[in-house]
């Protein structure tokens, strides 16, 4: 048997088992990674949206300690800037993404270029904004409750904040970056490191050919 | 339906074929076979109003097709080209069964499975009968490279098929 003998029974083949369902409903449905990564993007932004919402409900509810809620509506508005500049970052890029109709080289060296680029945007926007949401809820909740411990220390008769209480603003700052770090490098590496992995051997491959 | 997914769908089913020997190449279950080929159909529809008419419309969804299917990464429980194939081949009874001619496809099939996903691009255009100019374009490769490789990809599936007690010269 020579390969090229196989291109009769090719040609034949009418791979009986499959069958094409087209339908107008079957053109908006998606199992890739990129799909799933759109939806994902898409249910964050929802998620985000709804967060806003309630916090500002929580904020105008109730105030009790104005200091709090100034403080509140300055971090608050500082995280929405730059929730909106980044996921603006992500909808150039969703709707950019995934031009197949370049040489297969060529498209598999953008998809993959594209893909880690926005995955390291993705954490940055992570880092910044999270830590930030952190500091903005400590903040509602102040504005809510009254601690007497921080509201004497800023309250308090010397200029300065008492050495513990930095130390306590510096653990929290420190700990949420930490936490914050972890969380988002582990959630980016299952999610999407296989398939970052497997594109850029297709991409090496590729390269051993031109 | 307007008239743009009318000629779609009329093109797409002119040329199923294509898409199905790409899900068989690509993937060798038949859930990922179908989440595929609905991948592909939906890649080459947002991928439409590029196709301008200036080379034929097969041409055209070689490219876009094949795209997808290296880009298509699931989530599953194995996967085919991390896997050595077990040498017993699990369907040879099934294949006994068949003519002499689609036994030996069906060898085929199996065997390219153990390729990686450039090879399979590779060897699926060389059996579409693509020129080794047309193969060089569609990889964005030169056709030296395309020649070269091809020939290396045949030696790898003799090598396979011999491990898998078959004699494919």
């Amino acid at each position: 048997m020579n390969i090229d003998e196989l291109k009769d029974a090719w040609n034949k083949d009418d791979s009986g088992d499959m069958r094409l369902h087209l339908d107008t409903a079957s053109l908006n449905k998606t199992t890739s990674v990129l799909g799933r990564l759109r939806k994902n993007m898409k249910a964050e932004l929802i998620s985000l949206l709804m967060s806003y919402v309630m916090i500002f409900a929580v904020l105008f509810w109730n105030v009790r300690s104005p200091l709090f809620f100034n403080i509140t509506v300055v971090l608050l508005f500082s995280s929405l800037v730059i929730t909106v500049f980044y996921f603006f970052r992500f909808y150039v890029f969703y709707k950019s993404i995934g031009r197949y109709d370049l040489s297969i080289a060529n498209s598999i060296r953008k998809i993959t270029y594209e893909l880690e680029l926005n995955t390291e945007i993705y954490k940055t926007y992570s880092f910044s904004a999270i830590p930030l949401s952190v500091l903005t809820a400590l903040a509602l909740i102040a504005s809510k409750i009254r601690f007497d411990h921080l509201n004497n220390a800023i309250f308090t008769n010397s200029s300065l904040l008492p050495f513990g209480v930095m130390l306590y603003i510096l653990a929290t700052i420190l700990l949420s970056f930490i936490i914050t770090y972890v969380c988002i490098n582990f959630h980016v590496r299952t999610s999407y490191g296989k398939y970052l992995t497997d594109l850029k051997q297709v991409t090496n491959d590729l390269g051993e050919l031109s | 339906m307007n008239s743009k997914e009318t000629e779609f769908l009329k093109q797409i089913n002119d040329n199923k074929g294509i898409l199905f020997k790409i899900c068989k190449i690509y993937q060798d279950d038949t859930e990922d076979r179908n989440d595929l080929l609905q991948e592909m159909t939906l890649q080459l529809w947002l991928a439409f109003d590029s196709f301008r008419g200036e080379s034929k419309f097969s041409s055209w969804m070689y490219r876009i097709a094949l795209n997808t299917a290296i880009a298509f990464f699931k989530k599953q429980k194995r996967r085919p080209d991390d896997q050595n194939l077990p040498y017993d081949f699990d369907k040879a009874e099934e294949i006994s069964r068949a003519g002499e001619e689609e036994e030996k496809l069906a060898m085929f099939y199996k065997a390219v499975q153990q390729l990686n996903k450039v090879e399979k691009a590779l060897i699926y255009l060389y059996m579409e009968n693509q020129s080794h100019e047309e193969i060089a374009t569609h990889l964005g490769i030169t056709p030296v490279n395309a020649r070269v490789r091809l020939s290396r990809i045949k030696d790898k599936l003799k090598e396979i098929t011999k491990k898998m007690n078959y004699e494919y010269r």
